[in-house]
C-alpha cells in the first residue's frame, strides 16, 4: 500500500467520525420534528392529567408524581416507617421478587 | 513525455506516518481506543438520557394549568372540599377553577398503583384515534360506567375493547368498568399507568365524597401574575400547598438531574481508569516511540514535524474513538432504549412505557462533547512528544 492510499485511509477515517456526527445530528433532528409533530394529541391528553409527571418511576405512590407529592421527605410512608424505596429507586428490584411474592400469597 | 505521478502532500504524509506508528503499537491504540470509547459512550448515553426525559416531561407541562391547589393536613395531602371554590371567586387574572378528582389504587395483581383520573365533558377535547390521542376505541360516554387505559395497563392485565375491569376499590359499591379506548403509543410515557374515566366513577373508586376534590387546577390569563395568584390563593385558603407550573419544571430538572449525577457517580471507576490511560500518554512515551522520534530528529525532521505527527497520531485516535463513543451511546439510547440504564434515571415500574425517547442532542452539543475529550487527549500527547523531540537524538538512541 503506499503511502498516499494509507493517508487518505487516514482521511477517510476522520471523514468518516465526522459523518457518524452528522447522521446522529440528522436523525435526531428528524426524530424530534416527528415528535412535535405529535405535541397536539399530547396536549389534549396531558390536559387531563394530574401532573406532567412521567409514568416511569416505580409504584410507590411519591415517585409517580414526584411533582405533586412529597419529594425528599424523610420516612414518606409515615413516622419511623422505613422506606420502601431506598435510594429514591436508584436501582430496581429483581423482578423476579415479584413473581416470588405473588407465589407466597 | 509523461509527467511522473505528483508527491504526496506533506500533510499526507504525515497522516500517512500516524496510521503506521498507530498501527505498529496496535495493541495500545486499541486499548486507548476502547477505553475512551466506552468512557465517552458512557457518559454521552447519561446525558442523553436525563436530557430527553426531561423534554418529555415539558412536553407535557405546557397543557398543565398554571396553578395546583392541594390541601395539606398535618403535612400530607388531603381532598380538598368543593365548597373552598366559592372563597377563591373574582380574583383577578384568573380565567377558570377546576376541581379535579384522581388518586391511586393499589392493584394486588400488578403489585403496583395505577392511577385512576376522572373528567367530565366540561374538560373539553374529544379523544380520538383520529387526533392521534388513541390507539383504539373512542372517548368516554358520560355516566356509562366507561374507561380508557394507558396501553401498558391494558397490556398487562390482557384487556381487549369491551372488556369489564373490577378495580380493587375501597368502596364496595364501585362500579366495573368498561375499556372503550386505549392510549396510544405517542402518550404512553405519561399513560401507561392511567385510566381515566367519568368524574363521578373516580370519586366510587377513589372513595371521595360528592363535594370532595382531589386538587383544584387554576387558569391564569396572564402568567406572568402567577406567583401574586398563588400567594392570594394560599391568603385565602391557608393550610393549602400552591403549585406553580414553573416550579415543577425546577423539580424535574432537580429529579432527573439528581439521578444522572447519581449514576455518573457510579461510573467514576470506568473514568479513572480512562484517566490512568490519558496518565500513561502524558507522563512520558516508551523506549520504543523515543526511539523511533530520535531517528525521525537524526534523518532530518524538525521539532515541528515531529510534533505535526504526535498531533496527527493523538487526533486520529481521540476522533475517531470519541465519534464511535457518541454512536454507541445513541444507539444504546435512542435506538435500543437504554437497556440497563433506563430504569437508574428513569425509575423503575411494573407498567412500565415502552414508548421510545427522543433525542435532545443537536450539532452543537455533539461537537462540544467531542471538542472536550479530543482537546485535553491531544494536549496530553504533545507534552510528553514536546519532551522527546527536543532530545539530542543521540542520547535518546541510547536510551
Amino acid at each position: 500500500m503506499t503511502e498516499r492510499a494509507i493517508g487518505q485511509v487516514g482521511l477517510a477515517l476522520v471523514a468518516f467520525a465526522v459523518l457518524v456526527l452528522v447522521a446522529i445530528g440528522a436523525d435526531a433532528s428528524r426524530r424530534r420534528s416527528q415528535r412535535a409533530g405529535e405535541q397536539p394529541s399530547i396536549d389534549l391528553v396531558a390536559h387531563r392529567l394530574p401532573a406532567p409527571d412521567l409514568a416511569l418511576s416505580g409504584g410507590a405512590r411519591w415517585l409517580r408524581s414526584p411533582g405533586l407529592e412529597e419529594p425528599g421527605a424523610a420516612f414518606e410512608e409515615g413516622p419511623a416507617v422505613p422506606d420502601a424505596d431506598p435510594a429514591g429507586g436508584v436501582m430496581a428490584p429483581p423482578r423476579a421478587i415479584w413473581v416470588e411474592e405473588q407465589r407466597r400469597r | 513525455m509523461s509527467a511522473g505521478p505528483s508527491p504526496t502532500p506533506a500533510w499526507l504524509s504525515l497522516t500517512a506516518h500516524a496510521m503506521r506508528a498507530l498501527w505498529r503499537r496496535r495493541g495500545k491504540s486499541f486499548a486507548l481506543g476502547g477505553g475512551l470509547m466506552f468512557a465517552v459512550a458512557l457518559v454521552a448515553a447519561v446525558l442523553f438520557l436525563a436530557d430527553s426525559l426531561l423534554a418529555e416531561s415539558d412536553r407535557a407541562r405546557v397543557a398543565m394549568p398554571d396553578v395546583t391547589v392541594q390541601r395539606l393536613v398535618g403535612g400530607r395531602p388531603t381532598v380538598l372540599s368543593t365548597a373552598d371554590l366559592a372563597k377563591l371567586g373574582g380574583i383577578p387574572s384568573v380565567s377558570a377553577i377546576r376541581p379535579r378528582v384522581w388518586g391511586y389504587l393499589f392493584v394486588a395483581s400488578l403489585q403496583g398503583n395505577v392511577t385512576v383520573i376522572g373528567t367530565s365533558p366540561e374538560d373539553g377535547g374529544n379523544l380520538s384515534v383520529a387526533r392521534g390521542a388513541l390507539a383504539e376505541g373512542r372517548d368516554l360516554a358520560p355516566g356509562a360506567h366507561e374507561m380508557i387505559a394507558g396501553a401498558g395497563l391494558a397490556r398487562f392485565l390482557g384487556l381487549t375493547l369491551g372488556d369489564q375491569l373490577g378495580l380493587p376499590s375501597p368502596n364496595l359499591e364501585a362500579p366495573p368498568l368498561k375499556l372503550v379506548g386505549t392510549f396510544a403509543s405517542s402518550v404512553e410515557l405519561y399513560t401507561s399507568d392511567v385510566i381515566l374515566c367519568d368524574v363521578g366513577d373516580a370519586r366510587a373508586l377513589l372513595g371521595l365524597g360528592a363535594g370532595e376534590a382531589t386538587d383544584f387546577a387554576v387558569s391564569v390569563i396572564n402568567p406572568d401574575e402567577t406567583h401574586v395568584i398563588a400567594k392570594t390563593i394560599l391568603d385565602r385558603l391557608p393550610g393549602t400547598r400552591v403549585i406553580e407550573r414553573d416550579l415543577l419544571g425546577r423539580v424535574y430538572r432537580l429529579a432527573y438531574g439528581r439521578r444522572a449525577g447519581l449514576v455518573l457517580a457510579a461510573t467514576i471507576p470506568a473514568i479513572l481508569a480512562l484517566l490512568v490511560l490519558a496518565w500513561d500518554r502524558a507522563s512520558g512515551l516508551g523506549p520504543d516511540e523515543k526511539r523511533e522520534i530520535a531517528i525521525q530528529k537524526a534523518v532530518g525532521w524538525s521539532t515541528s514535524d515531529v510534533l505535526w505527527a504526535k498531533l496527527g497520531e493523538s487526533m486520529l485516535l481521540s476522533i475517531v474513538a470519541t465519534a464511535a463513543g457518541l454512536a454507541l451511546a445513541y444507539a444504546w439510547v435512542f435506538l435500543l432504549g437504554a437497556p440497563g440504564l433506563r430504569s437508574a434515571i428513569a425509575g423503575w415500574s411494573v407498567l412500565f412505557p415502552e414508548g421510545p425517547l427522543t433525542p435532545m442532542v443537536d450539532g452543537g452539543q455533539l461537537l462540544s462533547l467531542m471538542l472536550a475529550v479530543v482537546a485535553p487527549f491531544v494536549g496530553l500527547s504533545i507534552v510528553p512528544a514536546w519532551r522527546a523531540a527536543s532530545m539530542d537524538p543521540m542520547e535518546a538512541m541510547r536510551g
